[in-house]
């Protein structure tokens, strides 16, 4: 045993150095793209580098990974909201996107957003963006509502869902009293939308595979969800699922690629990054796997007509109504959360 | 520790009296009969019980559905998935290799541990005994986060080295528990017995003191191995990209979600654990009998 | 009953020290010394990272008795886990009698093992299975529709009893075998001889057996109890929207925030709780003794 564990170690460690220089460190979700085995065997056919992946279950994990493991990672995928945490914690450094072709067909606005463009610099490529609204199970929930305040209708309590986020929660109240998710003036409105609400629910969910079950076996009839997903569970699970985008307005996210302060492979990292927003990639992510919708405006247009990103959510119309996350402040993160907390612990 | 003040073996028989009521033997004979089918019964209800979800597991393994609805449609398909899946089957493996040596190096140093707070009164013994319970009690984010800090500033870092570390220290709690309640149950006029006869030290261990325990030794290194086996928060932050622990896999498919290719191995490993410890007990015994 | 092994050979302490020793260094590297940057931590306003300031300060563990909301939850969890710990250690004691009187042979350590199997299994797949089991149109229900003439559905699934059944599930193999470790070590002559001198069942289990099997019981009952309380695994996927407890709300300050110091600080609140717990417990068995 002795002689396998050393042996192992040993391996480990010298094949680690060795196959240093070649390889290009990505943390990001697990199952979000990156590491998708088919793309990984196009790019190193391509490239050379060999890609290796680390996971996260959250945000708050990722900058924590981080901060410990400095020069650890070459890319890191960190939600547009999170740039600035990131940015003033001295772990992200500005990428020159010279040999990177694809970045000029991002879309403009994503591309010089305030949350990733910092004094000309750019501190994280745009990679997809998505909308967290929710989603109907059309055969138990018509018509199909078009307002959000269907979460709150009593004909469905004890089939409701949501996810277990103290931020997603506070906003989509926010959404519901009228207000500004990034700048919510009347919290108490917000509080009592969301005790409403915990009378509501049937449980959380805290992965795609957790909803499409609960929607299957009858738990949920209507629950937050994301864009991309329920996509997926449309085309890819065959589940009787409708997205909606109401009236009210959704809640939009902007996911972003950045490199790392420390990095090891800059040249590998940019490689991988042009990858990601390579309509070639995109096409085939969201037609094999489901993918939220690409910033890269050529990726876009590249895809099938019905394509759900792009028939529905390239709509103009709708694309106003949704508000994307500014950054948080710490301290608000931390109130939101309490007050979530107490929510929740009242529930009876 | 604790006195027991209930009767010994030496005082009960000088209290034996030699007129002592006979017991209706045919009236105790039907009630105990009563009782005993009730208790295998029991028994039956609770293994029933343990195995209730493990049973649901191996079923699941071998739905069609990825989404683990019912009704029922049998399928071998995530078996087969499984044995394409590289990743799955070598966290797996690294998973038994890892609480194998957590089993070995925790009982031995909770079996020593454990003997020492039998034998010995010394200062600060309390102090120590109360130690054993910050693993247990404080949860294992915490522990595993304050692990992934000090390693990191120390350089030990991370990997299956540092996995190994605290794996061994969350085991040990539980076998010098599970050990010191047998020796409790021990008595120490053997030990002194022995001592009285000209043995030394070491021959008391081994002759006297450990095959006494063995079932309470037993118990600790399976606990031991379960405690690591089973390990997902800290071995979470622990691990090395790449090399990663099953729970470790799985933990992070809760996230994405997970397929029956994780029940196909959960039940792959249960059974050969079932059959491994069939196996086991057939040739050796640890009853412990005296 | 504590006597001195030692006489004869010197120092107790040294002799004490060379047995748990190695424990206890391997526990200090690997877990206090991680645990005490935490401790210091808990008493931080901020984690420091590059750009921030940060000072030192008692607020998070003042925040414990400002807010009301950590207190509830507090004592929300020590009552679970007080109650998953009464069920387990009622429900093992029968199950590990049987075993450890009745039963013979290799049936008995063939049960033995299959015990401790489930243990084995992944928690996180467990806890998915009860999923199956407990929900409407699970399992329970379909048994229940076969056997009774009405529709009837249960709903247990995202529900207190669910995180009871789940935690009961997770803890019960501790409280078996620990009872098991005791009870087997029982002298059989003693019940026999309880019995010859007319003894009723009752007695001899109230006057011999439970007082004998006492440690095991009880550390089955702090295997149990210890954990529990922190369990944050059951809650969340058992008890949906009722599952917030302490070890989810700690969870929160290290995956949803980044406030380790609150964290850091609940943990060590809840870690003191619970040594008081036992600490209070031990003395009030003391005194009954007495």
């Amino acid at each position: 045993m002795t002689c396998v564990m050393t042996c192992t170690m040993a391996t480990a460690a010298l094949t680690s150095f060795a196959a240093h220089a070649e390889d290009v460190h990505v943390l990001n979700w697990k199952g979000y793209g990156t590491d998708e085995p088919w793309a990984l065997k196009e790019f190193e056919a391509k490239t050379g580098y060999h890609v290796v992946n680390d996971f996260f279950n959250s945000e708050q994990e990722m900058l924590t990974k981080l901060r410990t493991n400095p020069g650890a990672y070459d890319v890191v995928m960190v939600n547009s909201a999170f740039n600035q945490q990131a940015r003033e914690q001295n772990l992200l450094q500005p990428i020159d996107v010279t040999g990177m072709p694809n970045v000029a067909d991002l879309n403009p606005k994503m591309r010089h957003s305030h949350l990733l463009e910092i004094g000309g610099q750019s501190y994280g490529i745009p990679w997809v963006w998505g909308v967290t609204s929710f989603a109907v199970n059309d055969t138990k929930v018509h018509p199909v509502p078009d307002t959000i305040q269907a979460l709150w209708d009593p004909a469905y309590k004890g089939h409701v869902g949501m996810r277990d986020d103290a931020i997603e929660a506070v906003q989509f109240a926010a959404l519901a009293t009228g207000q500004n998710i990034n700048d919510i003036k009347n919290l108490d409105a917000v509080k009592d939308k969301l005790k409403a609400l915990t009378g509501q629910l049937k449980t959380f969910w805290s992965s795609e595979n957790d909803w499409n079950q609960y929607v299957a076996s009858g738990v949920f009839y209507i629950s937050t969800y994301w864009s991309g997903s329920a996509a997926r569970a449309r085309n890819k699970f065959n589940l009787p699922v409708t997205f909606v985008i109401p009236k009210e307005g959704a809640i939009g996210w902007l996911d972003s690629l950045s490199i790392p302060k420390g990095a090891h492979n800059v040249a590998g990292a940019k490689a991988f990054i042009n990858t990601m927003i390579d309509p070639g990639f995109y096409t085939q992510w969201d037609s094999r796997v489901g993918a939220p919708v690409s910033a890269n405006v050529k990726a876009v247009a590249a895809l099938p007509a019905n394509a759900f990103n792009r028939a529905v959510l390239a709509n103009p119309a709708v694309q106003s109504r949704i508000q994307f996350q500014e950054p948080i402040t710490d301290d608000k993160r931390k109130a939101y959360l309490q007050l979530w907390q107490e929510i929740k612990a009242q529930a009876d | 520790m604790k006195q027991d003040n209930t009767i010994g073996p030496v005082e009960l028989e000088s209290q034996a009296v030699p007129n002592a009521p006979h017991t209706p033997r045919r009236r105790t004979w039907s009630v105990g009969a009563a009782l005993g089918a009730i208790g295998y019964g029991y028994v039956v209800v609770m293994i029933g019980f343990l195995y209730l979800p493990i049973l649901v597991m191996a079923l699941m393994s071998a739905n069609a559905s990825p989404l683990y609805e019912l009704p029922f449609h049998f399928t071998t398909h995530w078996y087969q998935a499984l044995a394409e899946d590289g990743g799955l089957k070598a966290a797996a493996l690294r998973s038994i290799e890892i609480a194998l040596w957590t089993t070995l190096l925790s009982t031995i140093l909770g079996v020593m541990a454990s003997l020492a707070f039998f034998r010995y009164d010394f200062a600060g013994k309390r102090f120590l005994q109360a130690m054993l319970f910050p693993p247990m009690a404080i949860p294992w984010l915490i522990t595993g986060t304050a692990m992934l800090i000090f390693f990191f500033a120390i350089g030990i870092g991370r990997g299956l080295h540092a996995i190994l570390l605290g794996h061994v220290a969350l085991a040990l709690p539980y076998v010098i528990i599970v050990v010191g309640a047998r020796l409790r149950t021990f008595s120490p006029e053997l030990e002194l017995a022995a001592r009285s006869l000209g043995a030394s030290g070491w021959q008391i261990t081994w002759r006297v003191t450990l095959p006494a325990i063995t079932p309470g030794v037993v118990a600790g290194a399976l606990f031991a191995f379960a405690v690591s086996f089973d390990q997902f928060v800290v071995s979470y932050f622990l691990s090395d990209p790449g090399e990663t622990t099953l729970p470790v896999e799985i933990y992070s498919a809760i996230r994405k979600g997970f397929t029956p290719e994780i029940n196909a191995i959960s039940t792959i490993i249960i059974v050969v654990s079932m059959g491994t410890m069939l196996i086991v007990s057939r040739l050796y015994r640890f009853g412990g009998e005296q | 009953m504590k006597f001195a092994l030692s006489s004869p050979q010197g120092r107790p302490l040294a002799r004490a020290m060379t047995l748990a020793g190695p424990a206890y260094v391997w526990l200090l590297l690997a877990v206090f010394l991680p645990l005490s940057v935490m401790l210091f931590y808990s008493f931080m306003s901020d984690v420091p990272t590059s750009g921030g300031t940060w000072s030192l300060t008692f607020q998070n563990y003042l925040t414990f008795f400002d807010e009301p909301l950590y207190r509830k939850l507090m004592v929300r969890s020590l009552g679970l886990s007080a109650q998953v710990t009464l069920i387990c250690t009622v429900l093992g004691f029968p199950c590990a009698y049987m075993l450890a009187k009745v039963i013979r042979g290799r049936t008995r350590e063939a049960l033995f093992l299959l015990i401790i199997l489930p243990f084995w299994s992944n928690g996180l797949v467990r806890i998915f299975s009860w999923n199956m089991v407990l929900r409407s149109g699970g399992l329970v229900d379909w048994l229940l529709s076969h056997l009774w003439p009405w529709t009837v559905s249960t709903d247990l699934m995202f529900s207190y009893p669910a995180i009871v059944i789940g935690l009961v599930h997770s803890y019960l193999p501790y409280s078996v075998l620990t009872a098991y470790l005791s009870l087997q070590a029982i002298d059989d002559s003693l019940i026999e001889a309880a019995r010859s001198m007319g003894a009723g069942r009752l007695t001899i289990l109230r006057r011999l057996i439970l007082p004998l099997a006492m440690p095991g019981m009880l550390a089955g009952a702090v295997l149990t109890f210890v954990p529990a309380v922190g369990a944050f695994m059951e809650p969340r996927l058992l008890g949906g929207r009722k599952g917030t407890f302490i070890g989810t709300v700690i969870e929160d300050q290290f995956v949803a925030v980044f406030n380790w110091p609150l964290g850091a600080a609940l943990s060590f609140t809840l870690l003191a709780l619970v040594l008081a717990i036992l600490f209070a417990g031990m003395r009030l068995g003391r005194r009954r003794e007495k």
